[in-house]
C-alpha cells in the first residue's frame, strides 16, 4: 500500500467523521420515510422546522455563550419570562386601545428590550464579578423563574387577540388548488380541498434573526473575538480584545435569542406561562454538542447548531408520525449526544 | 465542507418536494382519540372509546398521551398524528380554549370532523354563528356548574342540612373549577338554613388548602361541611381537619373518583366523592361521530353525561366500581 492511498483513505474517513451529522440526518430521514409513507411530505418538513422553533432559538442563544467556553443555564426560564412579558404587554396595549397588529408588534419589541436584561446582568457577573457562569446563570434561571410567577400568580396569561394565534400558527404563502397566491391569509376553499402552506410565519421569523447573527458570527470582528475568548482568553486579553464588553454581549445575546424563543411560543399557544421553556435546557445544550461545539469553548457554528437542532426536531416529529412513544426521543438524544462527543474526539478541530 | 451541507440539504428538499403527498381512501372509518394529559380520567375515557370503536367495527388510533397539561405538549403530538393523516373522525380533550382553535381548524378543513370531550373551544357554545370555534360538531363533557349543585344537595343530606360549609376550590381561572363553585355556592342558598362561609383558592397545592381549611376552621368553628373541588383540595382540607381534633364532626366532599378519592372515601378522609363519566363521554363521542359519518344524523352541540356519588355505603358495591377511573 502506497503512502498515497493510506492519505485518501484516511481523508475520506475523515471526511465522513466530519459530514457524520450530515449522513445522520439523511439516514434518520431514510428510516421514518420507510416506516410512514406520510413522513416523505413538504408538510412534514414545514412541521419539524415549525415545531423546531424554540430549539432552533434557544440552541442559537446557547451556542453564543458555549463559543467563550460558557453555559448559560437560564435560556429556558428566560423564554419562560418573556413568554409572560410579551403576553402580559399585549394583553395590556389591547387594553388600552391599540388595533391588535400594533398591539402585538409593541409587545414583542418591548418583550425584546427588557429580554436583554437577565443577559445583561449575566453578563456583567461573569465578566467582571468573576461569578462561574454555571453559577450566575443558574441564579438568573431562579430569578427569572420567580419573577414570572410573582407576575401570573399561577394563571396563565389569556385574552390575546385572536390576530396572535392567526400569525403564530400561520404560512407566509398560501397557494389555493386554482393556483392563485396569496400572502398571509388562508384562501377560503371549500372543506377538504388542499392549500398548500409555505413557510411557517415563525420559522422565517426564527430564521431572520439566526441568520444576522451568523453573520454577525461568522462575518465580524465580535465573532472573531468570542471564538479567541473561547480559544484562549489569556491570549485574547494580550492581543488587545476588550474581554469583558465582549462577554457581556454574548450572554446579552443568549438572552435575545431565549426572549425570541418566547415570543414565538406566544404567538404559537396565545398563552404565556413562567414554565413554558422549562425543559428546553437539555435541547439548546445538546443541538450545540451534536452540532460539534466544545464545551470548552472556541469552536462552533452557527449552521452546525441548526444541524444539530434538527436532528432533534426530526427526532421529535418523526417518531411520533410513526406512531412511537416520544419518550424515546429522551434516550436517542442522549445517544446521538455521546456519539457526537466521541466522534469529536476521534476527529478533532473539524469545525475549524 | 459547507459546500457539501448546503448541496445535502439541497437534494434532501428536492426530494421532499418531489415526493407525492399520499392520501389514505379506506372504506372503513377510523377515529383519532388525542387526550388531554397523562392521568386515569383519560385512560378511563380511552376505554369507552375502544369498546365503542370495537362494537361499530370503527378503526381506533389512540394519540400519545401528553405528560403534563398545556398546549406546548398536546399541539405537537396533534400535528403530527395529523400530518400522518388516515383517520376521518377526531375526538379531543383541547388543553386550552384558545390555543388549539387554529390547529384544530387546519385539521376540520382537511374534511375530519371533531368533537370535544370533556373540555372545549371557546366558551364551549358551538351553536353560536360567526364565532372562530363553532366548527366542531359536538362538546360532550359535565355539566360542572349541575355537578357542584348536586355536591350541595348530598352534602346537605350527609349534615343534616343545617349548619356552615366551606368551599377549598382549585383556580379561579380554570372554567370547569370556577363552574363546580358556583353551583355549589347556588345549590348551598336552597336550604334556609345552611351557610357558605367562605370560598378559598389553593391553586392545586395541597399545603395551600390544609393551611386555608385551618384558617377558615378557626374563623367559623361550627362548620359542618367542606367540599374540595379536586383531590388536592380535598385532601388538604382533611389533613386540616385531622389537625384541628374535628374528625367525624365535619363532612367532607370530593371530586372526581379516581383510586386515591375512592380510598381516601374508604378510610374515611372524604365521605362523599362525585364520578364524572369518562368512558360515557368516550363512548358518546365515538357514538355521534359515527352516527354523523355513516347516517348525516343531526349531532347535538352540547351532550352532558351524569353524575354518580360514591357514599361510604355504596363504595364496594359492585354496581358502582365501572365509575372509578382506572
Amino acid at each position: 500500500m502506497s503512502t498515497d492511498t493510506v492519505n485518501q483513505k484516511s481523508s475520506l474517513q475523515e471526511r465522513l467523521g466530519r459530514n457524520w451529522i450530515g449522513i445522520f440526518i439523511f439516514l434518520l430521514v431514510l428510516i421514518f420515510s420507510l416506516s410512514a409513507r406520510a413522513f416523505f411530505s413538504v408538510d412534514t418538513a414545514q412541521l419539524i422546522f415549525f415545531n423546531g422553533t424554540e430549539v432552533f432559538l434557544l440552541g442559537i442563544a446557547e451556542l453564543f455563550v458555549i463559543i467563550t467556553g460558557g453555559i448559560d443555564l437560564s435560556v429556558g426560564f428566560v423564554m419562560g419570562f418573556s413568554t409572560v412579558v410579551a403576553s402580559k404587554l399585549i394583553v395590556m396595549f389591547a387594553g388600552l386601545g391599540l388595533p391588535p397588529l400594533a398591539s402585538i408588534l409593541a409587545g414583542s419589541v418591548a418583550t425584546m428590550v427588557i429580554g436583554l436584561l437577565p443577559g445583561l446582568v449575566n453578563g456583567w457577573l461573569v465578566a467582571y464579578l468573576r461569578v462561574p457562569a454555571f453559577i450566575a446563570t443558574f441564579s438568573m434561571l431562579g430569578v427569572t423563574h420567580g419573577i414570572s410567577e410573582l407576575m401570573t400568580q399561577g394563571i396563565p396569561t389569556k385574552n390575546l387577540p385572536s390576530l396572535a394565534g392567526m400569525i403564530g400558527n400561520g404560512s407566509f404563502l398560501y397557494r389555493a388548488p386554482n393556483g392563485a397566491l396569496s400572502f398571509f391569509a388562508r384562501p377560503q376553499v371549500a372543506r377538504g380541498q388542499t392549500v398548500i402552506a409555505i413557510l411557517p410565519n415563525m420559522v422565517v421569523f426564527a430564521f431572520f434573526f439566526i441568520l444576522i447573527f451568523a453573520f454577525i458570527l461568522g462575518r465580524m470582528k465580535f465573532g472573531r473575538h468570542l471564538y479567541a475568548i473561547g480559544g484562549n482568553i489569556d491570549a485574547a486579553i494580550r492581543s488587545g480584545i476588550n474581554v469583558k464588553r465582549d462577554l457581556i454581549k454574548a450572554y446579552v445575546i443568549s438572552s435575545l435569542f431565549a426572549s425570541l424563543a418566547g415570543i414565538s411560543y406566544v404567538m404559537k399557544y396565545i398563552t404565556g406561562k413562567p414554565d413554558a421553556g422549562a425543559n428546553m435546557l437539555l435541547e439548546a445544550i445538546a443541538a450545540v454538542v451534536i452540532g460539534g461545539a466544545s464545551m470548552a469553548g472556541g469552536s462552533g457554528t452557527v449552521g452546525r447548531t441548526i444541524l444539530g437542532a434538527l436532528v432533534i426536531a426530526i427526532l421529535e416529529t418523526g417518531l411520533r408520525i410513526i406512531g412511537m412513544q416520544t419518550f424515546m426521543t429522551y434516550i436517542l438524544v442522549g445517544a446521538i449526544l455521546i456519539l457526537a462527543v466521541i466522534i469529536d474526539q476521534i476527529f478533532p478541530n473539524r469545525n475549524r | 465542507m459547507k459546500k457539501r451541507y448546503s448541496a445535502v440539504l439541497v437534494i434532501l428538499l428536492i426530494l421532499l418536494t418531489l415526493a407525492p403527498v399520499f392520501g389514505q381512501t379506506k372504506k372503513q372509518l377510523t377515529f383519532l382519540f388525542m387526550p388531554g394529559v397523562q392521568d386515569p380520567f383519560y385512560t378511563t375515557m380511552e376505554k369507552g372509546v375502544r369498546a365503542k370503536c370495537k362494537e361499530l367495527g370503527v378503526n381506533l388510533i389512540v394519540a400519545e398521551y401528553p405528560k403534563a397539561w398545556g398546549p406546548e405538549y398536546q399541539v405537537p403530538i396533534l400535528q403530527a398524528y395529523a400530518q400522518r393523516g388516515g383517520f376521518d373522525g377526531l375526538l379531543i380533550a383541547p388543553t386550552s380554549v384558545d390555543a388549539l382553535k387554529a390547529p384544530l381548524k387546519a385539521i376540520y378543513d382537511k374534511g375530519v370532523e371533531i368533537i370535544t370531550v370533556d373540555t372545549f373551544l371557546g366558551d364551549g357554545d358551538y351553536s353560536k354563528p360567526n364565532t372562530d370555534y363553532n366548527f366542531p360538531l359536538s362538546y360532550i363533557g359535565s355539566d360542572n356548574e349541575l355537578g357542584g349543585k348536586m355536591i350541595a344537595e348530598h352534602l346537605a343530606k350527609l349534615v343534616g342540612e343545617k349548619g356552615k360549609v366551606f368551599c377549598e376550590a382549585t383556580n379561579p381561572d380554570v372554567s370547569s373549577v370556577a363552574g363546580r363553585v358556583k353551583g355549589f355556592t347556588e345549590g348551598v342558598a336552597e336550604f334556609p338554613n345552611m351557610k357558605l362561609v367562605g370560598v378559598e383558592w389553593c391553586l392545586d397545592v395541597q399545603q395551600k388548602a390544609q393551611e386555608q381549611t385551618l384558617a377558615a376552621l378557626q374563623k367559623d368553628k361550627d362548620i359542618v361541611g367542606i367540599f374540595g373541588t379536586n383531590v388536592f383540595s380535598a385532601q388538604g382540607a382533611n389533613q386540616a381537619v385531622v389537625n384541628a381534633g374535628l374528625v367525624g364532626a365535619i363532612k367532607i366532599a370530593s371530586w372526581d373518583a379516581t383510586i386515591t378519592n375512592i380510598d381516601n372515601l374508604k378510610k374515611g378522609v372524604v365521605d362523599l366523592v362525585l364520578a364524572q363519566k369518562p368512558g360515557e363521554m368516550g363512548s358518546l363521542g365515538v357514538e355521534w361521530l359515527y352516527k354523523y359519518l355513516t347516517q348525516k344524523v343531526q349531532v347535538p352541540k352540547k351532550v352532558i353525561p351524569g353524575f354518580e356519588f360514591f357514599t361510604k355505603d355504596n363504595v364496594n358495591d359492585p354496581a358502582m366500581q365501572q365509575y372509578i377511573y382506572q
